[in-house]
C-alpha cells in the first residue's frame, strides 16, 4: 500500500517536471508561440491596413496613389460625412436592434430546441433533426423569392417584424451548434440533479446552462455578428431610410457614378467598432467554466 | 482517435449511473407509460418555437422552389409547367456539370486548410498566454468585415499590376501570374480570401469545444508518461469529433454555397473559371430569368449536399466520443 503511494507520488513528481520543463524552454516555447500569432495576425489585419489607408484619403489621393501608400495629409473628413451627411448613426442603431433582438431570440428558442434534440426521448427526434439540417442545404438565393412572398401576404414589407421573423425563432444553424455542445456533457450531472427530483427546466437552467457559458458566448458571437453584418434580407424586406442598416447604407457608395471608396472604407470601419468591443467582452467567456472542471 | 484505453480515462468512475437510474424496463406500466409521454410533449414544447420559424419561413418556401422547379418562369407572368424539363436541360448541359465540378474542386481547396489552420489556432490560444484575448480578437476581425467592402480590398491586393501581392512577390524576382483574371489562379484566389476570413471563425467553435474537455485527463496522461502530441490525439480529438462533426458539416454547406466573394471579384470570370454552382443559381434567375431552372439547380445542390452530410454522419457516428465518463 505505502510502495503504491510513494511511486505514485514520484510519478506525479516527475509528470509535474516534465509539464513544466525547463524556464528556458518555456520561454522558447513563448517566443515560438508569438511568432507564428504575430505573422497570423499580420495576415489578418493586412487587408484592414489597405482599408485604413484608403479611409484616411481624399478621392483624388485615392486616385493618385498605390492602395497601400500613406496618406498625405490624413483626413478624418470621410468620417465625418459618414456620420453626419449620410444619417449612418441611424444606420447603426437600426442595425443593433435588428441584431439585438435575432440574438436574444437565438440563445432563448436555439437553446431550448437544441436541449429537446439532445437530452430528450420523443417520437420522430432524429428525423426531425435532420429536417432542421437539410434546410440549411437549400442555397438561399431562390427560397428568399417565396420567403418574400410569404411576408408581402402579411403586410410586413417595411416593418420591424417583417425584418426579424425569419431568424428571431431559433435556426437551424444555432440548433445544430448548441446541440453538438449538448451531448457532450456528463449524462451523470443530469441523472444526479434527476435523482434529487429536478425537472426539466430544472436541470436546464440550474445544470446545463451554468456550464455551458463559453457556447453560449459562441453561440451570441456567431448570431449578432452575422446579423449585424446580414445584406441580402434587408435589402430585399425594406426600402425605407427608417430600417436602413449599415450595409445597404455601404453598398449604396458603389454606385453607376462610381464608387467613392474612400467613404466606403470609413462606413467599413464604423460598422466594424461596436463588433471589436463586444467581440473582446465576449470571448473572455469562452473559458472553462469551474463546475465542469471542478466535476471530477 | 478511438476510445481512451480503459485505465486512462475513466478514473474508477466506472458505470454508476447505470445502476442508480431506474432503467426504462424496470418502472412498466401506466404510470411509466404516462411519465414519458409527459417527458415527449414537453419536448415537443421546446421545439414549438423554432418549429414554427422553420415551417413558415423555411419549409414553405423550399417547398415552393421544389414545386417551382417543375415549372418554366421568369419571375413575371403565368408559370408554365414542364415535368422533369428543367432536370433534363440540366444534366445534358455542360455548363451545370462544369460548375459542380467547380463547386467540388472549391469545397477541397477550402476546407482542409481552414479547419487545420483553425484547430492549430485554437490549440495555441487555448493556453494561458498573455495576451490572449487581443489574439482571439485579432484572428476573428477578418470574419467581421462587411463582404462587399473586403471583396475590394482583395481586389487591389490581387491586382497584377500595381496589387500588393504581386508587388511583394516581385521584390524576390517571383513572376507572379494576374490572379483574378487568370482561369487556373482565380478560384484558388477566392478560396484563399474565404481561408483568410473563415479561419478564426471556424477557431471560435474549437475553443468552445475545448473548454469543455476536463483538465484532469491531460493530468492523468502526462503521469502516464504521454507527450503533447499523443495527448492531442488520445484526449483531444476524441474528444473534439461533436465540434469536428459540426464544423466540417457547416463549412462543407458554406464552401458549397460560395456566392458573396465570387459575385464581388470575379463575377464568375474570366470566361466561367469561378462560376461555381451557386453564382450559377444566382445568374439564372436574376440575370436570364429563369427562376424555374434556377430552382431546379438549387434542389439538385440540395440534394448532393444531403448525401455529402449523410456520410459524413456516418462516418463520424462510429468515432464520436461524446461522454469520456
Amino acid at each position: 500500500m505505502t510502495s503504491v503511494s510513494t511511486e505514485l507520488a514520484s510519478r506525479k513528481a516527475v509528470a509535474i517536471e516534465r509539464q513544466a520543463g525547463t524556464p528556458w524552454r518555456r520561454i522558447s516555447g513563448l517566443v515560438a508561440a508569438y511568432i507564428i500569432l504575430i505573422l497570423g495576425v499580420v495576415v489578418s489585419l493586412f487587408p484592414y491596413f489597405l482599408a485604413l489607408m484608403t479611409a484616411l484619403k481624399t478621392p483624388n489621393q485615392v486616385f493618385s496613389s498605390s492602395a497601400w501608400s500613406l496618406p498625405h495629409p490624413a483626413t478624418l473628413q470621410n468620417f465625418i460625412d459618414v456620420v453626419t451627411k449620410y444619417n449612418f448613426l441611424d444606420f447603426v442603431w437600426h442595425t443593433l436592434i435588428f441584431a439585438a433582438i435575432l440574438t436574444i431570440g437565438q440563445l432563448i428558442f436555439s437553446t431550448l430546441a437544441a436541449y429537446a434534440f439532445a437530452r430528450m426521448q420523443f417520437p420522430g427526434r432524429d428525423q426531425i433533426f435532420w429536417l432542421y439540417l437539410a434546410t440549411l442545404m437549400v442555397p438561399n438565393i431562390v427560397t428568399l423569392i417565396p420567403l418574400f412572398l410569404i411576408l408581402k401576404t402579411f403586410d410586413l414589407v417595411n416593418t420591424w417584424p417583417g425584418l426579424v421573423l425569419p431568424f428571431v425563432l431559433g435556426t437551424p444553424f444555432g440548433i445544430f451548434l448548441m446541440r453538438q455542445f449538448f451531448m457532450t456533457i456528463p449524462r451523470d450531472l443530469e441523472n444526479a440533479a434527476r435523482i434529487d427530483g429536478a425537472g426539466t427546466m430544472q436541470i436546464l437552467f440550474q445544470v446545463i446552462l451554468p456550464i455551458s457559458r463559453p457556447i453560449l458566448a459562441t453561440l451570441a458571437i456567431i448570431t449578432f455578428v452575422p446579423a449585424w453584418n446580414n445584406f441580402t434580407w434587408p435589402l430585399i424586406i425594406t426600402d425605407t431610410n427608417d430600417l436602413r442598416v449599415l450595409t445597404v447604407g455601404i453598398s449604396a457608395f458603389q454606385s453607376n457614378y462610381g464608387t467613392q471608396w474612400n467613404l466606403m472604407m470609413a462606413a467599413g470601419f464604423i460598422a466594424l467598432g461596436p463588433l471589436l468591443i463586444l467581440f473582446f467582452l465576449f470571448q473572455k467567456h469562452i473559458v472553462r467554466s469551474i463546475h465542469l472542471s471542478g466535476f471530477k | 482517435m478511438q476510445q481512451l484505453g480503459p485505465d486512462g480515462a475513466n478514473f474508477g468512475q466506472g458505470t454508476t449511473s447505470a445502476a442508480i437510474i431506474p432503467q426504462p424496463g424496470l418502472l412498466r406500466g401506466r404510470r411509466q407509460f404516462k411519465h414519458e409521454r409527459r417527458l415527449a410533449l414537453q419536448a415537443y414544447a421546446f421545439l414549438l418555437p423554432s418549429f414554427i420559424g422553420l415551417l413558415a419561413f423555411s419549409l414553405i418556401p423550399i417547398l415552393a422552389v421544389a414545386v417551382l422547379s417543375l415549372f418554366r418562369w421568369g419571375l413575371i407572368g403565368q408559370p408554365t409547367f414542364i415535368g422533369l424539363g428543367n432536370y433534363a436541360q440540366m444534366f445534358s448541359s455542360s455548363s451545370f456539370w462544369h460548375s459542380l465540378l467547380l463547386t467540388l474542386y472549391y469545397v477541397l481547396l477550402n476546407i482542409p486548410m481552414q479547419t487545420i489552420f483553425a484547430l492549430l489556432l485554437a490549440l495555441l490560444l487555448n493556453q494561458k498566454i498573455p495576451g490572449r484575448g487581443i489574439f482571439r480578437t485579432l484572428f476573428v476581425v477578418p470574419w467581421m468585415a462587411t463582404a462587399v467592402a473586403m471583396g475590394i480590398v482583395w481586389q487591389w491586393i490581387f491586382d497584377p499590376q500595381y496589387g500588393t501581392l504581386n508587388t511583394f512577390l516581385g521584390l524576390f524576382h517571383i513572376a507572379a501570374p494576374a490572379w483574378l483574371s487568370s482561369t487556373t489562379w482565380a478560384l484558388p484566389a477566392i478560396a484563399a480570401v474565404n481561408i483568410w476570413q473563415y479561419t478564426g471563425y471556424n477557431m471560435l467553435f474549437f475553443l468552445a469545444g475545448l473548454q469543455g474537455i476536463p483538465p484532469d485527463f491531460y493530468e492523468a496522461a502526462s503521469l502516464d508518461g504521454a507527450n503533447p502530441v499523443q495527448q492531442f490525439f488520445a484526449i483531444t480529438l476524441p474528444l473534439l469529433t461533436p465540434t469536428l462533426f459540426f464544423v466540417l458539416v457547416t463549412d462543407v454547406i458554406g464552401s458549397a454555397q460560395v456566392f458573396d466573394t465570387v459575385y464581388v471579384m470575379t463575377q464568375g470570370g474570366p470566361g466561367d473559371a469561378t462560376s461555381v454552382l451557386n453564382f450559377n443559381i444566382f445568374r439564372q434567375a436574376f440575370e436570364f430569368f429563369h427562376a424555374g431552372y434556377a430552382s431546379a439547380l438549387s434542389m439538385v445542390l440540395f440534394a448532393i449536399l444531403l448525401i455529402i452530410t449523410l456520410l459524413q454522419a456516418l462516418f463520424f457516428r462510429s468515432r464520436t466520443v461524446y461522454d469520456l465518463s
